[in-house]
Parts: structure tokens; C-alpha cells; sequence
């Protein structure tokens, strides 16, 4: 294997790869925008909060939070289920990115997201080297995710409901699509199916976030329990 | 709503649990050992982190969304373009909220 590397031209790949994703997403800051503008937080902190945040799932979760007496123990358990995902992300490009210095490695996970993973995750198990693929994602998510809190804040309700336009299954589809194209492994569907169903069945008995923890170690598990030595 | 100083340590609250999450899984895996099992589950671990996050969404949904995953499946199957079939689930979905209001 090539030393994994993470530079200029791989990262603006990863943007070019993910540009059309991350325009379609600009909806979703703008309804956080909207909604956060609604609950009548500032306008200056509602950006920063995406540009220091930056996952759309837990900033939704917040806007339950915010108030004159802010539970912070709730608000850090309801943050850590939803983000839990994350140290899954994590585990599974360790193997790409722990090859870099901690000093590059580091920034690298700041921009880690569902859809920059998801995009390069493949592209590495398929021999890619280049970790800029899954930075400039990331970076260009990040943008766009920015850019959509401060047109929401401004413009408020003006866009109406993502929903009529398709574009609330813009994530699902595009996840849909990536695993599809990785069902041609066969070995790969076997975990896939148990990480869905066990998904589902934990729905009934943990907190939302744990069930996509819960599948992913499920069908993790199974490749190490049944593989022929 | 005060932007004060709580509302500032909320989020750096909330931003600790999405950084530390971001840093951790590979923090940890630098700490263990790997071997081809290790590999093994991590390979079906990230299969299945992405198959576990479709089947959830679409178990709280309804058809409109059962079928816009269909038609991207159908559509990534046939061209292998991800971003085409993305395009085609949303059609589907907004198809279907402009036939069924």
C-alpha cells in the first residue's frame, strides 16, 4: 500500500466529489437557520454554532435547550446519543488516517461527517491513499452548511417546506446509494443486513443515536464471528 | 433569549461531545493493536454503520421514502452514479408530495 497522505489536490477532489451533495444540503441550514431564528436565538450565535458544531442532527436536538436555565447534563447526554456515531466514523478510517501525524490527523477528524465518510470510505477500501478525499468533503459540507444557517436566519421561512421539493431525502438516498454499490462484495451484505435489522429492533429499547451505534457493532461483530480461518 | 456566558458554555458543551465523539474512534484504534480481525470488523463495521443509519430512517418513515430509496438503489444499480441517483430519489419524493398532497 502507498504511504497515506493528505494534500491540496486530493482535498479539492473531495470538494469537487461532494459539491453537489453539500448544495443540496443548504436547505437543511436554512431550516436550522429558521427554526433557530424562531426560538429567538442571536443571529451572530446561530452561525457560530454551525460553524463550530457543524452536525445538523445534534443542532436540531439543542434547539429543545436553549432558554434562561439551560440543563447542561441533559444537553450533553442528548449530544453525546447523537453524536455517538462519530467514534464509529472514527474506528473505521482509523486505518487510513492514523498513518498521518497526530498534527495533520486531528484536523482531518474535525471535518469528519455521515456524508464525507461515506464518500470516501469506499474510495480508500478500494486503495485510495489520499485522506484529503474525505477533509475536502468535509470542508465543503462545512461550507455549505454555514452558508444555509445564515441565509435561514436572514430570510427566515421564506424557502416554505424542504419536503415539497424531495430534497429531506437527499441524505437517506445518497447512503442508500453508496451501500448499494457496496453490495457488490459479497461479503460485505451479510454485516450490512444484521447492522439494519438490529438498527430497527433497538429502536424499541435504546435512546435514538444508540440504535446506529448498536447496528454498526452488531454487523461489525459478524464478519468476526463467521469468517472461515 | 440572553447570549450570555451560559449560552456560550452550552456550546462549548455541545461542541465537546461532537469533537471528542470525532476524535475518538481513531484515538482508540491507534491504541490497539491491529490484526486481520481488527481489520475484518472495521471493514463490516463501516458497511454496516452506513446500513444501520438507512434502515433506521426509513423504519420511521413512510412509502414516500421507501420509494425514493428504491428508485436510488435501482438508479445507482443500473449507472453507479451516486449523486444520479440521489437525484432520482428526490424526484421520487417530490413526485410523490405533488400526487399525493
Amino acid at each position: 500500500m502507498k504511504p497515506v497522505t493528505v494534500t491540496i489536490a486530493g482535498t479539492t477532489r473531495g470538494m469537487r466529489r461532494l459539491l453537489p451533495i453539500a448544495i443540496f444540503t443548504i436547505p437543511f441550514g436554512i431550516a436550522f437557520g429558521a427554526a433557530a431564528a424562531e426560538r429567538g436565538l442571536d443571529p451572530g450565535f446561530t452561525i457560530a454554532m454551525s460553524a463550530i458544531v457543524f452536525s445538523g442532527a445534534a443542532q436540531f436536538a439543542t434547539l429543545d435547550f436553549w432558554g434562561s436555565h439551560i440543563a447542561y447534563g441533559s444537553l450533553a447526554l442528548v449530544t453525546l446519543a447523537i453524536s455517538a456515531r462519530h467514534i464509529v466514523l472514527g474506528a473505521a478510517v482509523a486505518p487510513w488516517v492514523n498513518q498521518l501525524p497526530l498534527a495533520k490527523r486531528l484536523p482531518v477528524l474535525v471535518w469528519l461527517s455521515d456524508a464525507n465518510f461515506a464518500d470516501s470510505q469506499p474510495a480508500f477500501r478500494s486503495g485510495e491513499t489520499d485522506v484529503g478525499l474525505l477533509l475536502g468533503g468535509g470542508l465543503v459540507l462545512w461550507a455549505s452548511w454555514i452558508t444555509g444557517t445564515a441565509f435561514g436566519v436572514i430570510a427566515g421561512r421564506a424557502i416554505g417546506d424542504v419536503a415539497t421539493y424531495g430534497l429531506d431525502v437527499v441524505m437517506i438516498c445518497f447512503f442508500a446509494a453508496i451501500l448499494a454499490g457496496q453490495m457488490r462484495v459479497r461479503s460485505a451484505i451479510a454485516p450490512a443486513c444484521v447492522g439494519a435489522v438490529t438498527a430497527v429492533a433497538a429502536l424499541a429499547w435504546l435512546p435514538p443515536g444508540w440504535t446506529i451505534v448498536a447496528g454498526a457493532v452488531a454487523g461489525g461483530c459478524v464478519s468476526v464471528l463467521f469468517h472461515a480461518e | 433569549m440572553p447570549s450570555d456566558w451560559s449560552t456560550w458554555l452550552a456550546l462549548a458543551v455541545v461542541a465537546a461531545m461532537t469533537y471528542g465523539t470525532r476524535f475518538a474512534g481513531a484515538l482508540l484504534m491507534a491504541r490497539i493493536e491491529t490484526s486481520p480481525r481488527i481489520e475484518r470488523f472495521l471493514e463490516s463495521l463501516s458497511v454496516a454503520v452506513i446500513a444501520a443509519l438507512v434502515a433506521s430512517a426509513l423504519a420511521q418513515a413512510g412509502g414516500r421514502e421507501a420509494l425514493s430509496v428504491a428508485l436510488a438503489i435501482l438508479i445507482m444499480a443500473v449507472t453507479r452514479s451516486a449523486i444520479g441517483a440521489m437525484v432520482a430519489g428526490m424526484a421520487g419524493a417530490a413526485l410523490w408530495s405533488y400526487a399525493l398532497p
